[in-house]
Formats: C-alpha cells, structure tokens, sequence
C-alpha cells in the first residue's frame, strides 16, 4: 500500500511542478529584479509610448520614442500641446529644441523629465535611501502591469509607485505619492508599441548634427559647504558658485541627490524683502528659507518641507 | 399650496409637466428644495449618488462666486455717481484683487509666483546676457513641466498680509528666481551625477 501511494506521489509530483515552473519564474522575481529588468529593457528596447504627465490639475500629453541606431541609443522626445518642445538623445547627449531659443545640448545620460533618470541606469544605488516592495497587479494601457513599491526608509522624502509591464518590462506607470497618499504627480502610458526597427524620426536624428555639448566646466568654485546631517542616501552633486537665472543676483550652490529627488540649496545675501519661511506647491515642490544674520539658507525640492528644514539647519563653512 | 405644490415639483422633476407651469415653479422658490430632494432620492433609486453628496451645492456655489476676485475695469466718474452701491463695494473688492494669493506666514501655495516665471523669465532674459553670467541663456522651464501655477484656480485666499506691493512683487519675482534655477539645475547636473559623485561623496563622509 505505501508502495502505491509513493509511486502515486512519485508519478503526480513531476507534472504538477511542470505545470507551474512557468508562472514560478514570475511569481518569485524579487522586486529589486523587476526594477533591474525595467532598467535593461528602458535602454535596450526599441519603443514608441504615448504618455500622459499629471500634475495637481495639469495634464500633459507627450510622445517618446527609443531605439537603437548604429550601435547608438536614441531618443525622442515631444510635448504635444501648447508651443513646441522636444528634445533628442543621441547617446549621452541631449539636445532640447524649444521654440523660443536656440537649440541647445548637455551631457547626460537619459532625457529629464519622462521618467525618472535613475530608472534606467543603477537602480540598486536607490537601496541607501529606499525599499522596494513587491505590490499588486493591474492593467494599465492595455497590458498586465506589475507594481513596484520603492518606500523611503524614513520620513524625509515621498513614496513613488511603479507599474511594470508584464510583457516588455517598460514602465507603464509611475506614481509619486506625499504621506497622506495624495498623488504629487503621475506619468501614466496611455500606449506602448513596441517596435521592431527604429523609428524614422530616430534615424533622421541619429544623422543630424546637433549643436555642440556646451562646456559645463565654465562652473565656477563654490565655498566648502558641508552638511552636519543629510537624510540617508543623499550626497552633494555639485558645489559652484552663479547667479540665479531671470536676476543677476549670485549665490553659492550646492546640489543634492538621493537618485530619485534632487534638492538644491543655496546661500546668499539677504534681500531687501523678506521672504517667506515655508512655501508649498501643489505638485510637492517644497522650498524653506532659512535666515541665519544677514544671510538666507534657500532649499528647494520634492521632499517634504520637514527635511528641507533640516537640511538648511545643518548646513555649514569648513 | 403645500400639498399640491409638491406634486407639482414631483411631476416637473418626472420631465410632466409644460413649459408654463415649470416657468412657474421656477419662480417659487419655496419649491427649489424639494426640486433638489426629489432628483436626489430618484438618483439614489437608481444607484447613481455620487461617494461624497454634497448636499447644497447651489449655496456652495454661490459661495464660491463670492469669493472669486472680480475683474474689475477702473471705474468712470458717471458710474460711481449713478450707482452708489457699485463705488462702495469696488474699493474692498479692488484691494482684494492685487494680490489675492498670499499669506503672511506658514504654509500657503506658490500662488501666481510660478506663473509669473514666464513673464520674469522673458523680461530678464535681455539682461541676464549683459550681465555675466556663468551660465548660458537658458529656458528653464522644463520640457515636460516641473512646476504649475498653483492657486489661481484655488478660489481667494484673503490677503492678511501687511506687507507692501513692492515687497510682494520682489518676494515673488525672487522666490520665481530659486525655483527656475533649480529645474535648470536638475537638467544641467543629470549628467554630472555619474562623474563626480564618488569624490564629493567622500568629502561628505569625512
């Protein structure tokens, strides 16, 4: 009788483990291998995706295009409404062709402003600051989308949500959301094509000449700025010394990175008017003034005002 | 009246009655209630109450209208004579309307400071390339948007503040001034973050 029931066994064990390797492969894909999938197919496919930007009561419809031309990464892409404004990428330079002035182009590894830079190069640099939590399914676009959780590790920045095309691994939507889970901005793809050549567009731009990279040495060297506390993940990108755009005021600059939000910090002379200690936009963009004698601490950025708070506090001269 | 007067409504919000006696009820305005009453327990007998009811809308409404800054064209001399009640409201009214968007302290929306990035931005821009500048003539309004206009549609915020149009407009102009600089920053650093973060970093941790 044992006999029986272990041959039974036996024989059932194969075929019910055959059935579900398949959907095993899937099913256990930690979080962090989703986002590391996401990266490789954002550099390597070649697409087409109609996306939608949300942003408090703005909405943004937009096109961008990827692929690879000549063994170069290319992209594309344009803001549909309102004046026109694109911007390629050949490689690791962006050129932004905006109708009130001349084209222009800077170093840098993807296109700002789709989504976020980090999503496409080292997602695991993220960790020091996040955890990535695996969350539920749900279709978007037309397509099953895994969701991705990437949770702050502590109170000082804002909660984003991606959702992960099953199929191509792309992105279809990606959420930022504040601590009382109210949507600071979303990007949502309305269509996601995925191409088996590069689109024309891409090789027309591959072959254009697009204005030199201008040269971003002509940065001029800021003070030793140093922070007694910095929220974990964070460190300075750059320290320089300019003037503010649309004023000829100048002030010491310094800019801070977690992968994910940037913040910027300035310091500079008190001006004649006071200005606010606090301001909120709708869209999560939080700045803080900080007074310290005749001079003001400003921070900028998409993290609760709390931390900026903190961040011009702890700053300091070697 | 009481009795029939509901049918009435009853009738007109089944779609029953003739224009005449609808012009009718609508002069009643005992009636606009039930009017209001009536459409809300038929959209709940077919399931299609909204989550949240919001019980008077029409009060809220006209609330809002109140609040809203009115657009006001300088007034001729023959107006405020005629029409005593207009030239005592208008001043009140005026005051509201330069800056309607603004708190004196704690937290409060960016207001029209962003929407004036456009106008400060192009105004300055002759300038700024006299000036000299480190950094290149550059627009900083992001391609895909990074900042919006926030509480022009947010209905009035009274103005408790104290300080001087002066003041305000250079509060703003200089607030515009770190916002814009700090998307420009974002595009002009994306490509510095992979060079030069390891050398900054160890300083940071020294």
């Amino acid at each position: 009788m044992r006999l029986i029931l272990l041959a039974l066994v036996v024989l059932a064990f194969p075929t019910f483990a055959n059935s579900n390797t398949e959907s095993i492969a899937e099913e256990e894909m930690s979080a962090k291998a989703w986002l590391e999938s996401m990266s490789q197919a954002l550099q390597t496919k070649q697409y087409k995706s109609s996306i939608i930007q949300l942003q408090a009561d703005h909405i943004r419809p937009l096109v961008y295009l990827h692929g690879t031309v000549n063994n170069k990464e290319v992209a594309f892409l344009e803001y549909l409404n309102g004046p026109p404004k694109n911007a390629v990428r050949v490689a690791d330079t962006v050129t932004f062709i905006e109708h009130d002035q001349p084209a222009y182009s800077i170093n840098a590894p993807r296109i700002q402003g789709i989504w976020p830079t980090i999503f496409a190069t080292d997602v695991s640099s993220l960790e020091q600051g996040y955890q990535f939590v695996l969350g539920g399914r749900s279709r978007i676009a037309g397509r099953p989308g895994q969701m991705i959780r990437i949770i702050p590790v502590d109170d000082n920045r804002f909660m984003s949500q991606v959702w992960i095309d099953m199929d191509t691994r792309l992105p279809l939507r990606y959420d930022m959301v504040n601590q009382d889970k109210q949507l600071i901005e979303q990007m949502m793809v309305i269509e996601l094509l995925e191409l088996n050549e590069p689109a024309k567009i891409l090789i027309e731009a591959e072959k254009q000449g697009l204005p030199p990279v201008m040269n971003p040495a002509e940065r001029i060297k800021g003070q030793n700025w140093e922070f007694s506390w910095l929220p974990a993940g964070f460190h300075m990108v750059v320290k320089d010394h300019h003037r503010l755009i649309g004023s000829d005021e100048s002030v010491e600059y310094i800019a801070l990175s977690d992968g994910l939000v940037n913040i910027s910090v300035y310091v500079a002379r008190m001006g004649d008017s006071p200005m606010p200690d606090e301001l909120i936009t709708r869209n999560g963009l939080s700045m803080v003034v900080e007074q310290v004698g005749n001079v003001e601490v400003v921070a900028v950025g998409k993290v609760p005002a709390e931390t900026l708070n903190r961040i011009a506090k702890s700053l300091i001269l070697k | 009246m009481l009795k029939s007067g509901q049918e009435w409504v009853s009738s007109a919000v089944d779609g029953e009655v003739d224009a005449k006696t609808l012009a009718e009820l609508a002069a009643d305005e005992n009636s606009h209630k039930q009017w209001q009453n009536y459409h809300m327990i038929g959209d709940a007998m077919r399931g299609e109450l909204p989550q949240t009811i919001d019980l008077d809308l029409t009060a809220n409404i006209a609330a809002a209208i109140e609040l809203e800054p009115a657009i006001m064209a300088p007034q001729t001399e023959t107006v405020s004579t005629h029409d005593k009640v207009e030239s005592t409201v208008a001043p009140e009214v005026k005051k509201d309307n330069v800056v309607p968007f603004f708190k004196q302290f704690g937290q409060y929306a960016i207001a029209a400071t962003v929407a004036m990035v456009a106008i400060v931005g192009v105004q300055n821009y002759g300038q700024e390339q006299n000036a000299d500048s480190p950094l290149p003539v550059l627009n900083t309004r992001p391609l895909v948007g990074t900042a919006s206009p926030v509480s022009l549609q947010t209905g009035a915020v009274q103005n408790q503040s104290s300080v001087s149009n002066d003041n305000v407009v250079e509060q703003r102009r200089r607030i515009n001034s770190y916002i814009q600089d700090h998307m420009l920053q974002q595009r002009l650093n994306s490509g510095v973050v992979v060079q030069h973060n390891d050398g900054i970093d160890k300083n940071v941790n020294n």
